[in-house]
């Protein structure tokens, strides 16, 4: 137990420096900028970002990476309940009870209630990562190649099913991923693989220039297809606390929306956005007004935004303890400390304590400057709202130019950005979501590693995937989950409500 | 919307293909010893089976006479007067790409900046003029300057 205490006064320490809590304002204000911003993601920000910390160390790095993260799930509440938008698509719920609480004048008590859920959430999910988190390495000891291998099928095949749109696109998309992840030098044969001889692709196409093109440039030019001219809610916002009876409503709605989000968070798979859904369901069939949900009923918004946040806690506990992440922001995280040398999973809590503890540490502080600029500034965003677009996306894509070409100082990575916003934007117009690709491109090369030393482990038996426990109950539950919408018509019915 | 299905089903076939000829001519080896082809062939193979899957069940799936109509009003994927702008942004992204080194970063990111906002102003050029200079001389100190980002200087050597 004083290992335990130590440790905390080491994230403590590492959190309350200058620099990192500077790196943490810097991340969750943008954070709230682009969950508010509708347009763009926070996956495209934190691939633009990517570049920019090179040149600071990890800690700071993902402390400010990670509020990015969590500061969109606050801010993607505003706009959903001001302009019935959502910023985010773990917002979407949010604008079925919100927009309707603003139009009868109850703007400032669904973002206070919607600011203060996401604060208790968060807050809870950290505490929760914080103390399971160093057990539960323990038993990611006990992973191994077969075990690994297993495991990012299972993680890539639970994503497809949750993906927006067709699954068989999903799954077209994780493949793509994988094989994406496979150009460059073999690092075992020292084989120069679907280079086309052009030597800056032998250490492999980048993550950065990757992501920013899918999701920075590939956004742009779609939006760029679409008027956006928002209607900005117009009444001014007053009484932002939420009274005695609002807190009576939305209670019981944050702390069920808390466990629940941090529990399926952690599950591989974009669990905050189902998280929402499912809260939403949830609290409809707990109430005892289920014919008003929808009119604008103080739950629909507490619920869901709270476990949108409990849920981005979670996700913090595949990738710091398996290094394996649960959706496509996690994702980028963990390409983000592989660009700096760290390698997540069992052994990180041990070799860099600082990262983890740092880190945990920053969310606290991150979630109450979250509360401050969520709450007495939401003027500001509401301000920010007002951007028009048309001067929104020439600075997007500057920045998007900038951050490939700081990489390397190399064009070819700017030229990379562009072919993959090119392929960003195809994706789009055909209906293809490039989540599972960004994570079958992150994982691409631990997938492979774990089958080539599996094998070798095996002596080539392919058996070696089917004799492990571990191993053999993800394979088995990804053969369920990929064959459910043939054989289960109810699971059809699930993936179209994502959908 | 199916034959757009279709299509790039087909590109998926064809790029799985691909993907197999190449991992075959980079050896697959064994599965005691996999060689550096082995991995993207399962990759290849697969994405040319999901590609079969996705185009049969586009050919053979039963749809209702309103989701005929539904998605046959989805099949509007390419309205030419949409494509308009993303086409013409492209194109100066590319013009930039040229650009940056001859021309330097500063002047290049002005050029294409002004045409940018001027897209969404067509009729106006002082406020797009008024734009894309700010933004040039805002961006070039924040990451020139400050975070000491390199990029070409081109022309204007003095800056």
């Amino acid at each position: 137990m004083s290992g335990f205490f130590e440790n905390l006064l080491l994230g403590y320490h590492v959190a309350f420096s200058a620099a990192n809590l500077l790196y943490c304002f810097v991340g969750v204000f943008i954070g709230t900028l682009i969950g508010v911003l509708p347009g763009i993601g926070p996956v495209g920000t934190i691939s633009m970002l990517l570049p920019v910390t090179f040149g600071i160390n990890p800690t700071s790095a993902i402390i400010m990476l990670a509020g990015i993260y969590y500061g969109a799930q606050y801010g993607g509440s505003t706009t959903s309940i001001l302009v019935n938008i959502p910023g985010e698509v773990t917002s979407v719920v949010t604008c079925l009870d919100g927009y309707q609480m603003a139009r009868q004048g109850r703007a400032g008590p669904a973002l206070g209630i919607a600011a203060f859920g996401s604060f208790i959430a968060g807050t809870i999910g950290t505490i929760i990562v914080m103390f399971v988190a160093q057990p539960l390495s323990g038993v990611g000891i006990k992973f191994g190649p077969p075990e690994y291998f297993s495991l990012i099928i299972l993680a890539l095949t639970l994503l497809s099913y949750l993906a927006h749109g067709s699954m068989v696109k999903a799954i077209i998309m994780a493949i793509l991923g994988v094989g994406l992840s496979q150009i460059g030098i073999d690092v075992v044969t020292g084989r120069v693989r679907f280079t086309f001889g052009i030597i800056d692709l032998e250490d492999g196409l980048g993550l950065a220039p990757v992501f920013m093109g899918l999701f920075g440039v590939g956004e742009v030019l779609a939006n760029l297809e679409e008027s956006l001219n928002i209607e900005v809610f117009k009444a001014k916002i007053k009484g932002l606390l939420p009274n005695l009876r609002d807190w009576m409503e939305s209670i019981g709605a944050i702390i069920r929306g808390t466990f629940l989000g941090f529990f399926l968070g952690v599950l591989p798979g974009g669990g905050a956005i189902i998280a929402t859904f499912v809260s939403y369901a949830l609290e409809k069939k707990l109430s005892k007004h289920p014919e008003k949900f929808g009119t604008g009923v103080i739950e629909g918004v507490a619920g869901p935004e709270s476990a949108n946040n409990a849920a981005s806690s979670g996700a913090f506990i595949p990738l710091f303890i398996l290094g394996l992440p649960s959706n496509a922001i996690t994702a980028l995280l963990l390409g983000a400390l592989i660009i700096h040398g760290v390698h997540p999973g069992p052994f990180l809590i041990n070799k860099h304590p600082e990262i983890f503890w740092g880190t945990i540490m920053s969310m606290y502080i991150g979630n109450v400057m979250l509360l401050i600029l969520n709450l007495p500034l939401i003027g500001l965003w509401v301000k920010v709202l007002k951007v028009p677009y048309k001067i929104l996306f020439p600075i997007l894509l500057l920045l998007c130019i900038i951050g490939a070409y700081s990489i390397s100082n190399s064009k070819f990575d700017v030229f990379i950005m562009f072919f993959f916003g090119i392929i960003g934007y195809l994706f789009k117009k055909f209906d293809y979501e490039p989540a599972p690709l960004v994570m079958a491109f992150v994982l691409g090369p631990i997938l492979e590693n774990s089958m080539r030393q599996s094998l070798l482990i095996s002596g080539g038996s392919m058996l070696i995937f089917l004799t492990k426990p571990i191993s053999v109950s993800c394979l088995i539950i990804a053969l369920f989950v990929l064959l459910s919408p043939i054989l289960l018509p109810k699971s059809r019915r699930i993936r179209a409500k994502i959908s | 919307m199916k034959k757009y299905v279709r299509a790039d089903g087909l590109v998926w076939v064809i790029l799985g293909i691909g993907l197999c000829i190449g991992s075959i001519k980079l050896k697959l080896g064994d599965f005691r010893t996999p060689g550096p082809g082995f991995m993207p062939f399962l990759s290849g193979a697969s994405l040319g089976i999901f590609g079969l899957i996705l185009i049969f069940s586009t050919t053979f799936a039963r749809l209702g006479e309103g989701e005929e109509a539904k998605n046959e009003k989805a099949s509007v994927i390419w309205n030419w007067k949409k494509l308009i702008n993303p086409f013409l942004t492209l194109l100066i992204l590319f013009v930039y790409l040229l650009l940056l080194e001859p021309l330097g970063f500063i002047s290049t990111t002005f050029i294409c900046l002004l045409f940018l906002f001027k897209l969404s102003e067509p009729k106006k050029w002082l406020m797009p003029f008024i734009l894309s200079v700010s933004t040039s001389i805002v961006s070039y100190f924040l990451f020139s300057v400050w975070l000491q980002c390199q990029f070409p200087r081109g022309l204007i050597k003095f800056w």
